[in-house]
């Protein structure tokens, strides 16, 4: 996981981290990762003000173009430890979420296909129709 | 730099048209927000969305296919979520602040395809600035296989806290201005 950690995040500026408050509502801070190879941990620089919390938190790598495409994602779960002034941040799990590996566009529809075959299914809702025209009059 | 009781003073109920321009510019112009919810075991799941402001409502409205149905889960478990405006691209603005809204979600348990009263959301947030987008209903082909994007759950965020950063800077003391949310 950390190789790919490495690898997946060098397309990225910057990453968000998001923990959770003292009422524990999510929190989110823009940071810039710094990697410790020989730990492999991420450290980041806490944001001014933010009311961060130690405990289960993630990291999300995304980007879109000018026209919101050319999208790449990927989320890191794991855990956030405090260390004086900054944040250490301790990998857990790397989820994709898309743009970043070969076939992956094809492999989402499928999955996305399955998943919305099973939400119907578990609620005994046969697959609706979906109204084209009145999307296609909609287009700009 | 305001107080928070200067911007909050307790006698109002303030509404979210009372921030200031440059948070509600933001709102209205970032394509997307990095969109927090909860996971079974508590972790954050931050994925980012298209999101509409909905002044009128006091709210902001997320949707999500049915093929990826795990935000609304989490929402329907543990209503606690938050909204980060951290990305300006494309969104035209100079200098604009980071903005996070944190809040209570509701994903009702209705699958949604009509358009009906969802056109501006459509139109503007979507087709309009993900034209790309449009290939998903371009041919039958297309359409039989991303029927479900078109299946979607809508997600209504009432905001409770609004944290921002001027010009995204978040070395910066940030304001902090807390709604009060009428039931």
């Amino acid at each position: 996981m950390w190789h790919d950690l490495l690898k997946y995040s060098a397309q990225f500026k910057s990453a968000v981290l998001t923990g959770l408050d003292a009422a524990g509502y999510p929190y989110s801070i823009r940071c810039t990762p710094a990697f410790d190879q020989g730990r492999q941990v991420i450290r980041v620089r806490s944001a001014s003000g933010a009311a961060l919390e130690p405990g289960p938190a993630g990291l999300l790598f995304h980007r879109h173009n000018e026209q919101l495409w050319d999208l790449k994602m990927f989320l890191v779960r794991g855990r956030l430890e405090q260390a004086g002034q900054d944040w250490l941040f301790y990998p857990e799990q790397l989820i994709h979420g898309g743009g970043l590996r070969p076939l992956q566009a094809v492999a989402t529809i499928f999955t996305m296909r399955r998943a919305a075959k099973m939400y119907l299914a578990r609620r005994g809702l046969a697959r609706p129709r979906i109204p084209w025209q009145d999307i296609k009059a909609l287009y700009p | 730099m305001l107080t928070k009781t200067e911007l909050n003073p307790p006698q109002q109920r303030p509404a979210l048209s009372d921030l200031p321009e440059e948070v509600l510019a933001v709102f209205r112009e970032f394509r997307t927000c990095e969109f927090s919810t909860l996971a079974k075991d508590g972790t954050p799941m931050t994925w980012p969305t298209i999101t509409r402001y909905l002044p009128e409502q006091n709210q902001f409205l997320i949707t999500t296919s049915i093929g990826f149905p795990q935000k609304a889960f989490n929402v329907r478990r543990d209503r606690r979520v938050s909204l980060f405006f951290s990305d300006p691209t494309a969104s035209g603005l100079l200098n604009p602040p980071a903005v996070l809204v944190q809040g209570d979600a509701v994903a009702p348990d209705t699958v949604v395809t009509s358009v009906e009263g969802l056109e501006d959301y459509w139109r503007e947030n979507v087709l309009g600035r993900q034209p790309a987008g449009m290939m998903y209903s371009r041919n039958w082909l297309t359409r039989y296989l991303m029927d479900m994007y078109y299946m979607r759950i809508l997600i209504y965020t009432k905001p409770r806290r609004i944290t921002w950063w001027p010009a995204g800077d978040m070395t910066t003391r940030p304001f902090i201005y807390e709604v009060q949310n009428v039931a």
